[in-house]
């Protein structure tokens, strides 16, 4: 262990992260707050940060559970706000094909938002598989030691800080901080107009099922524009 | 169902759902191609779902001219210009903040 600890790739991508680590610091804290208004005790709390390690489905499990969604309807979305980790599991499997199965299993627990874009970022940049792995370690669990930390400080202190200093809104602030980069292409922009729509218009749902109705309707959307937009430009 | 319970019903199958997602083509499905049409439906995920989450945290009640014209959507339309332009979480999160508070400063 120690010898990985101290490649330089490894620190690297351990440093590298704790910009975004810092941008997580409020994220982390909203997502114990909401642990513990959803009636976690301290070992679930911890529960859900080490194990679920996924921002929006932590917020979207505690919300769901506290205005009293059936178990379904929570596990349900969650899944559907988790599909986006098929698609990164698939841009990274071709540069982590060479590695030893147990080096995949590692890497694809830490497979975050921010872990992804920073290690498919260094994989672009250098062709060297094992480095590009270390650097991937680094930095995902520099992501995950903040994750519990900053989870455990909102559970305890959550009621500690103002609510004037609007904390939450940390949450969508880090949301349109990953969205916001990719609406420079007509489908996905597509997508997104067509989930805000769908969101709004099917308010009246019950258990907020409107969430994952219109995650739904945008990606049916986007994937049509994208088919028309390919059709358009083979003419 | 018993309150800790759900909760930890929740954590383990949410958990094992999104490792199995995380794991999906970097293991088991490592030797195959992805479907192209489901390779081209996940690439919308993010835009769909994100914007999804986000915008009922943002929008508070129905979308009206009083709703839209509150320092949350004034801010969140200023983070998202921010982030469409510096690909920096750091620089979209605190602008966005900087700004929610000024609003907020200015007409308390």
């Amino acid at each position: 262990m120690r010898h990985i600890a101290a490649s330089p790739d490894f620190r690297e991508g351990f440093t590298e992260m704790l910009p975004a680590c810092l941008g997580l610091v409020p994220f982390g804290a909203v997502c114990g707050v909401g642990a513990a208004a959803a009636g976690a005790d301290m070992w679930t709390a911890l529960g859900m940060s080490m194990i679920m390690f996924s921002g929006a489905a932590q917020i979207l499990a505690s919300q769901l559970l506290a205005e009293g969604a059936p178990f379904a309807v929570v596990v349900l979305t969650c899944f559907v706000a988790g599909l986006r980790f098929l698609m990164y599991s698939a841009a990274m499997a071709p540069y982590l094909k060479s590695l030893p199965a147990r080096w995949q299993n590692a890497l694809a627990f830490l497979l975050t938002d921010q872990a992804f874009a920073a290690s498919i970022r260094r994989f672009d940049a250098k062709h060297d598989p094992r480095g590009g792995a270390l650097h991937f370690l680094g930095g995902g669990l520099a992501l995950w030691g903040c994750w519990q930390i900053t989870n455990m400080v909102g559970y305890f202190a959550g009621n500690l800080i103002p609510a004037r200093w609007s904390l939450d809104f940390a949450v969508p602030l880090c949301f349109i901080a990953l969205v916001a980069p990719h609406l420079d292409r007509l489908p996905t922009i597509a997508a997104a107009a067509s989930a805000a729509f769908a969101v709004f218009a099917l308010a009246g749902l019950p258990m907020k099922l409107n969430l994952i109705a219109a995650g739904l309707a945008g990606i049916v959307v986007g994937t049509l524009v994208d088919f028309a937009r390919e059709r358009w430009t083979a003419r | 169902m018993d309150r800790a319970l759900t909760l930890w019903a929740v954590i383990v199958i949410v958990g094992a759902l999104n490792y199995l997602s995380r794991l999906s083509f970097i293991a088991f499905f490592a030797q195959r191609q992805m479907p192209p049409l489901l390779a081209r439906a996940l690439r919308y995920v993010p835009a769909a779902m994100l914007t999804a989450l986000v915008l009922p945290m943002v929008v508070v009640g129905a979308p009206s001219v009083a709703t839209l014209a509150s320092p949350r959507v004034i801010a969140a339309s200023v983070a998202a210009v921010v982030g469409y332009f510096t690909h920096n979480t750091l620089a979209t999160m605190s602008v966005g903040m900087a700004v929610l508070w000024g609003l907020e400063a200015v007409l308390r």
